[in-house]
Order: C-alpha cells, then structure tokens, then sequence
C-alpha cells in the first residue's frame, strides 16, 4: 500500500478541496486501496507558495497549486490571470487547452506531471463608488495582491494598497482600501457585503487551480494504479469545472441576500477595461516572448 | 582564535539589528506610501525576509548571553561531575541539532538557486538572496555551540547571568 | 504502530530533552525529527528548512519584532515613574489607596506593551520602592503586580495573541478589540478583591501621606499626558485607516522613540541597547518558533493531531466538560512550560478538537491567553515570578504564595468567561 500526502492551501469547505476529497477516495476506490491520498487542506502542510516546491522536492508527492502564484517564474504560468483575455467559463477551457501542453513540458522539466486543473469563478470588481468608466476609478484605494492587481491600478490611475488576506476585512472596515479585484467567493467569506456594496461582474479572468504530481512517485506506481490514478483526474476535472460553476451561482445569490448589488459593467466601462487588458496582454508578450505568442495564437485558433 | 569567533558573533549579530531596523524602514515605507499616495511593490516581502534575518544572524549572540531559554530546573540542582556531565549532554544535543539545522539551510538555499525558486508575491525575489541569512545564521549558531561544548570540556566556560530574558512575555 | 505507543515515545523524548537542558527551540526540532524519521516515509530535513524558512519571513509575524522593540526603548524611559505621580492622586480615597497603582498602571502601560513580564517589570520598577518607602505591607504590593502584570497579554497590543493569531489564522486584529473587555474586566476583579482585602486588614494600609485638592489632581495628571499620547498614536492608527494592526507596532516603535527623545533618555547608547536587547529577545523567540513551526508539519505528517481529534470527538465531552479539561491540562503545561511555547506546541492538536465542538475561535483566543497569564505566575517557571525574584531577591515560593489570590481571580474569570462569552464576543463583532 502506498500512502501520499497532498497539501492543499484552501479551507476544507472550498468547492476546489471537496473536489479533491473526492478525487482522493476515487482513487483508493479504484485500486482497492492500493493507494491512498491523504489530502491536507488549509495550508495546514504546506504554505499556497511553498507547495509546487514540496512537490517538486518530494517533500510532498502530489499537491494543489493556484498557477498564477508562479508567473514571477515562468509568465505562461499567468496566462489565466492576464485580464480579459478569456473572460467566461468557455474560454477559460479553451484557453486551459491551449495553455496544458507547453504547462506539461515545463513541469516534465521540473520532474513533475500535471494531473487536471479547475477554474476559480471570476473576478469581478468591488468598489463603493459607481463605476460608468475607467474614468471613475481614478484615486480609488485599490488592493494590489498580485502584479496583476498592481498594474490594473497604475493603468487605470488607482493608488494600488498592499494589504494582506487575513487583515482585508480591517482594511475594509476602516478604509485602507474601497476597492479590489476578485471572485464573488472571495467576496462572500471575507465579508465584504458589510463595507462595500458594488460588484462589477467584469468576468476579468478565471485562475485556475491545479493537481500537480511528483513524476517519480507517479512512476514508482504499478501500472494499474497510474491509469487508475490518470482516469480518477479527469473526472475530477470535468466535476471540478462544473462544480466552480454552481459554487459561483450559489455564492452570488448569497452576496445579493446580503445586500450587494450584482452589477454588469457599462459599455463603456468594458470598452475601457479592454484597453488595460490588452496593454497587459502586450506587455505580457514581452515578457513571455516567442512561447507567450505560441500560446496565445493557439487558445485564439481553437 | 577568541577574538575571532567573538568578532563573529558580534558582526553577525550588528547585520542583525540592521535588520531589524530594516523591518521597522519596510512597515513605514508602506505606511507612508500609502498616505502618500505612491506604491513601492513588495515591501511587506522585504519586511518579511528582513525579520528572518534579524531571527537568524542573532542566533548565536543570543545564545553566547545565555538568552535562549531552556529549562534549569535539574541543572540548577546538580553540582560538580553530575552537573558537567548533564551540561555536556545538553550541549552535545544541542551541536547535532544545530548541524542538522545548519545543513538543511544551507542546502534550502542551495536548491532555491538551482531551481530558480522566486517569491510568488509583488517582490519577484530569487529566494536564495534572503535565505541566504538563514543558512549564515544557523552555521554561526553551530559554531558558537561547538565553541560552548569545547569550552565546557575544558572546564572554561563561564555561566552568563541574564536578567534580558526576563523581560518578554 | 499504534497512536498511543507514537504519542509516549514524542511525549517521553521531549520530556528527556526539556528536562536535561537542551534550548527549547532545538528541543521542539528535535522531537519534531524523530517523529518525523520513525513514523513518516517523508525525509525530515528539506521539509524543515521549507517550512522553517516560511514561517520565519511570513509577513504577519512582523508585528511580534517591533512590539518587542517598543517595549525595550519604553523600559529605558521615565514613562512608568510619571504615570505613578499622575495615577497616586487619584487612588488616594479607595480603599486600599495606593495598593491599586500596581493594577491601574499595569492596565494601563498593558496598552501599549505586548508583554506580560515587561508590564510587571516597568511598573514594579516604580512601584515597589514607592510603596515600600509609604510602609505598604510587601507581600499584597508584590503579589498584585505579579498579578497585574499579566494584563500586558490580554490588554491590546499581545505578542501572546499575535503568536494564536498567527498559529490559528485569526484576525490579529479582532484578538485585540476581543481582550479590552475581559482585561479590564479583570482589571476591575484584582482592584475589588484589594478594596476587600484592604477592609479586612484596615490597620495594615498606611494613611494617606498627602490629600490635594481637586484641581491639584489634575495638574498632577499632567504626568499621565505621554502615555496616553502613546496609546492613541497607536490604537488611533488601527482605527481611523492609516496603519493596519501590524502595522500599528512600527507607529509604537516610532511613538516610543519620540517619547523618549523627549523626555531627554534617547541617545545613542540607549538606542543600541535597546535595538541589541530586542533583536535577542525577538532571536530567542523566533528560535522557539521555527522548532514549533517544525513540529507541527512533522504533527500534520504522523496525522497524531487528526486522530486525537477524532478521539476526543469520540469522547462526546460536553463542551463545558471540555472546556474544563482544557483549562486543568494548560494549568498543569504552564508551570513547566512558558506561553508562547504552550500555544505553539499544543495548536496543531487542540484547534481541530475546539473547532469541531463549536468553540468560536476569537472566544478561544481569549481563554487561551487568560489560562497563559496564569502560566506567568505559577512555579516552577513562571515569568513574572522570575522578574520579581530579580527585583526583590524574595523566594520564588514565597512569591507565587502571595501571588496565589490573583491565580484563584483568574480561574474565576476563565469561568465567567465561559457563562457570559459576550464578555469577549461582543465587541470583536461590531468591528
Ligand atoms: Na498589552
Ligand atoms: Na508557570
């Protein structure tokens, strides 16, 4: 019997760690035991940041990362985290199936597999101002917790605020910030129905998390156990994907019960927030040269 | 040789000041940025990596005070051969887990560069630049154990009595 | 193996290293690799140096160096010798008198230290000879500054509930606004079982040296101004958006500074000794962290953790039933153990089973910190013991003796805790 330890950074509840916890019993379902994955969530292994690492150092054999954490790597790492350039859930596959073999190459590189990925529903603004343009964002107090983030702020002339996680409610509650880019979840478990009451459904971009696996440990498995672990992955992919999908629904009805108001942004307003993203996009490409170019030539191909 | 290993732990401890000054310059820097209204992009990053290496470089100042806390309760009731023996044991414990701790920094740093670990927040740092502190520190923290377990085996090490330590908590 | 074999030879090895003297934080390290060696298939030592590593420069922690900091400049100021002349006038009609300076003071220098060692030394320095030399008798003055003095944790800022913070990912700054309630409350506690004490042993409590009139009390509150300056520099920072609760510790640490340049004590030697003093003090707690930081993974990768959890759960204790064991096993842990080993070392095992009987974890928090202050004065190793053994050259039996009446009101407060938990609740939950 082969025991593996999977970190995971999210909390048990998150709609990303039940999908593993079903991914884990799949498995040792499907090979009678023979493997059995023992999912740590909550960071309470290994730190978000520190996980890919543990993988790929066989301090931990399998692990969930959040992809975008390691653009400052490797930029195709950031592909989904580039505003605007697939803004829905269908978009997000595809551009997930275009972004999957250069991903699987890298990580072969590193000594590690990839397993399946699921998308985070997405990101939307929050902000206590009415927002009819880019215009209006102009001096906003906007948190930057990604150079993502950052850079959407000094485009659009927001003062971008480095304010960590755990103290966002704070920094809500006594104005460090009014506004930041996120998903409707983030929105609903940090409170921010009771200091902010906009969100701009931009449909910005969808990160996506993914299911990494050390390729030594994959390949000291049997036969059997590989293509059982390999078909239990896919499904949790398909499952996760539509998971996200309901868990975004659910969450956003329960921001509206709190009193937040679901807004689509105006026309001009997405008019403008193209201009940012496709100057990210341009600046991304810099960044990330002739394999960026393959990669986008390739998601707008399909 | 005394005066070096004493330089040692002073200089390694002097960086380790400046570190913590470094923390206090890294949350006014973002305190002040803020009020200000510009954005230096990970500074809570550096305020990070400069209290590490506050931690880490002070170790075996610390530790030449006598403020490392550890329990006395028996060392302080045995006398003569039987308190020496217990010190030496204490002190023998203490150089292999300090070894441990300093290859597995050493070697932290190490893989950092060679797979090109870089911080995932706004900083983008290479890892092995502030790790770099750590794997320092815990190789002078063993030095300075070996350095009490020579002496204590010789019978010249001195007992420090702080009274620092007591004021924390 | 099974779990309890696993659990005795950790508990047993950490008892050996403890008890023959190894540091603390190397002990933590060691136990946590031979757990990890025996009972997981994982290498121990990448794991360490990753997790050591990431615990060490997590942004969150940056809050417990520069609360440190503060406190060193602040013990080389005149700080606590003006608050004493600002606070005497008022005190004078209670019953007790000045015997309520120790807890008065405490409460207040409470605000603006982290510590609880640091409270009682600051103001016992003033105190002590003040009250000695207007013939209070010793053993009720240095008993209720061992007591009082344990404010420091519970009273915001807490390095104590910076550390549960961090270990139970709570907001830091609701720990803060959760314990002004119960600190004053306790506060208020230790000043009415002084009153008492004072009505029952009227011939022990000298005569008032001096009475003022009104007006003169307020010019003597003058002396109050700084530290009241202090504390809304730095609470004032957290609530009106310009510092967050980490950062509030650099806005104390300039605070300190300025106070001290201004009361003519800031120069170059005292700026060295204490930046030197707190890059120890703060070396001497990161050390004891990191070894933590290393035993919970070691904890997360053996499972001993889940599976006590599970135990417990199995146990079907009420919560009250539970919440009583907890308090005896933290009781019997803090007289060998100092706080913020207790929390470190016990987190990863206990915040599963609180969590799955339903305790609010802020709630927990404050229990925590409150069963923590008791640690501070119970023998062997308590630390306000230590720094009033270092003051007045008392036995440490002798002194915990006169410190045991605060021990019982601490024991009483955990309780109210429990039947009115509004008491810690309520505030954090208007924030
Ligand atoms: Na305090
Ligand atoms: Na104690």
């Amino acid at each position: 019997q082969t025991k593996w330890d999977l970190p995971a950074a999210y909390p048990a509840g998150n709609f990303h760690t039940e999908n593993l916890e079903l991914f884990a019993k799949d498995v040792e379902k499907a090979t009678n035991g023979k493997l059995k994955i023992q999912v740590h969530a909550n960071a309470s292994l290994f730190k978000a940041p520190e996980i890919k690492r543990a993988v790929q150092g066989g301090q931990a054999q399998i692990g969930e990362i959040l992809l975008v954490n390691f653009q400052n790597e490797w930029p195709l790492f950031g592909a989904d985290g580039i505003p605007f350039l697939a803004d829905s859930y269908d978009t997000a596959a595809k551009l997930w199936r275009a972004q999957k073999p250069m991903l699987e190459k890298k990580l072969n590189e590193q000594g590690m597999m990839v397993l399946y990925a699921v998308a985070w529903p997405p990101q939307g603004i929050y902000t206590k101002r009415q927002l009819n343009s880019a215009a209006d964002m102009k001096g906003l107090k906007w948190r930057a917790y990604s150079p993502a983030t950052a850079r959407i702020a000094e485009l659009v002339g927001a003062q971008p605020v480095t304010v960590q996680a755990a103290e966002l409610s704070q920094a809500m509650a006594t104005g460090v910030i009014d506004s930041y880019m996120s998903s409707g979840a983030t929105g609903y478990d940090t409170k921010t129905y009771e200091h902010i009451k906009n969100w701009y459904d931009t449909q910005a971009w969808l990160p996506k998390n993914a299911v990494i696996v050390n390729r030594a440990a994959f390949q000291a498995l049997d036969k059997p156990t590989q293509d059982a672990l390999l078909k239990a992955a896919a499904e949790a992919e398909t499952r996760g994907w539509a998971n996200s999908r309901k868990a975004n629904g659910e969450v956003l009805e329960k921001l509206k019960a709190n009193g937040m108001q679901i807004l689509q942004p105006s026309a001009q307003l997405k008019a403008d927030m193209k201009k940012v993203g496709d100057q990210m996009l341009k600046e991304w490409l810099e960044k990330a040269g002739p394999e960026g170019q393959q990669l986008v030539d390739a998601y707008r191909k399909l | 040789m005394r005066r070096l290993l004493d330089f040692l732990y002073d200089g390694a401890a002097w960086l380790a000041a400046l570190a913590m000054v470094g923390v206090l310059a890294m949350v006014l820097l973002s305190i002040v940025s803020r009020q200000v209204g510009f954005h230096v992009p990970g500074t809570d990053a550096y305020a990070g990596y400069a209290m590490a290496a506050a931690g880490f470089l002070a170790l075996a100042h610390t530790l030449k005070r006598n403020e490392h806390i550890r329990v006395t309760l028996l060392l302080g009731r045995l006398k003569g051969g039987a308190r020496r023996g217990l010190e030496i044991w204490a002190l023998s414990a203490g150089v292999l887990l300090a070894a441990l701790f300093a290859f597995y920094s050493v070697r932290l740093a190490w893989v950092s560069r060679s797979i090109n670990d870089i911080s995932t927040s706004n900083d983008a740092t290479p890892l092995w630049i502030p790790q770099l502190a750590m794997a320092v520190g815990t190789l002078v923290l063993l030095v300075a154990l070996v350095d009490e377990w020579v002496l204590e085996l010789r019978g010249q090490r001195k007992s420090v009595e702080s009274e620092e330590a007591l004021h924390n908590e | 193996m099974n779990d309890i074999a696993v659990t005795t030879l950790l508990i047993v090895s950490l008892f050996l290293l403890l008890g023959s003297g190894v540091w603390i934080g190397l002990t933590l390290a060691g136990v946590a690799w031979i757990g990890m060696q025996l009972f997981s298939s994982r290498p121990a030592g990448d794991a360490m140096a990753v997790t050591v590593w990431g615990s060490a420069s997590s942004w969150t922690l940056t809050a417990l160096p520069l609360f440190i900091w503060m406190g060193e400049i602040l013990f080389r100021t005149k700080l606590s010798e003006s608050m004493f002349r600002g606070l005497a006038p008022w005190v004078s009609r209670l019953p007790g008198r000045l015997l309520h300076t120790n807890v008065i003071g405490c409460t207040i220098f409470a605000a603006v230290s982290g510590s609880s060692a640091a409270t009682c030394a600051t103001i016992g320095k003033m105190t002590l000879p003040e009250l000695g030399k207007r013939g209070y008798p010793e053993d009720i003055t240095i008993g209720s500054l061992a007591g009082a003095g344990t404010l420091g944790l519970l009273i915001p800022p807490s390095i104590i509930m910076i550390v549960y913070g961090v270990t139970a990912d709570v907001s830091i700054a609701k720990l803060f606004v959760a314990g002004i309630i119960p600190g004053i409350l306790l506060a208020a506690l230790f000043s009415g079982y002084l009153a008492v004490w004072a009505a029952v042993n009227k011939q022990r409590v000298p005569v008032p040296d001096q009475v003022l009139t009104f007006t003169q009390k307020l010019h003597e509150s003058r002396h109050l101004i700084p530290v009241v300056l202090l504390i809304g520099a730095v609470l004032g920072s957290i609530y009106t958006g310009v510092a967050t609760a980490t950062e509030a510790a650099a806005v104390g640490v300039v605070g300190a500074l300025v106070l001290s340049a201004l009361q003519g004590s800031l120069n170059w030697g005292t700026f060295r000794e204490s930046l030197m003093g707190a890059t120890r003090l703060y070396c001497m707690i990161a050390l004891i962290l990191a070894g933590a930081a290393f035993l919970t993974l070691a904890m997360g990768y053996i499972g001993l953790p889940r599976h006590l959890a599970e135990f417990v759960r199995g146990l079907g204790l009420s919560p009250f039933m539970l919440m009583i064991a907890l308090s005896i096993f933290y009781i019997i842990l803090g007289c060998f153990l100092d706080g913020i080993s207790m929390v470190v070392l016990t987190m990863g095992v206990i915040l599963p089973t609180v969590q799955a009987a339903g305790f609010d974890l802020v709630w927990f928090g404050i229990f925590i910190v409150i069963v923590v202050e008791m640690a501070q004065i119970t023998p062997p190793v308590g630390f306000n013991l230590f720094v009033l053994q270092g003051m007045t050259g008392k036995e440490i039996t002798w002194i915990a003796r006169v410190t045991a009446p605060f021990f019982f009101l601490m024991c009483a407060m955990v309780l109210l805790l429990w039947f009115v938990p509004q008491i810690a609740t309520w505030l954090p939950a208007r924030m």
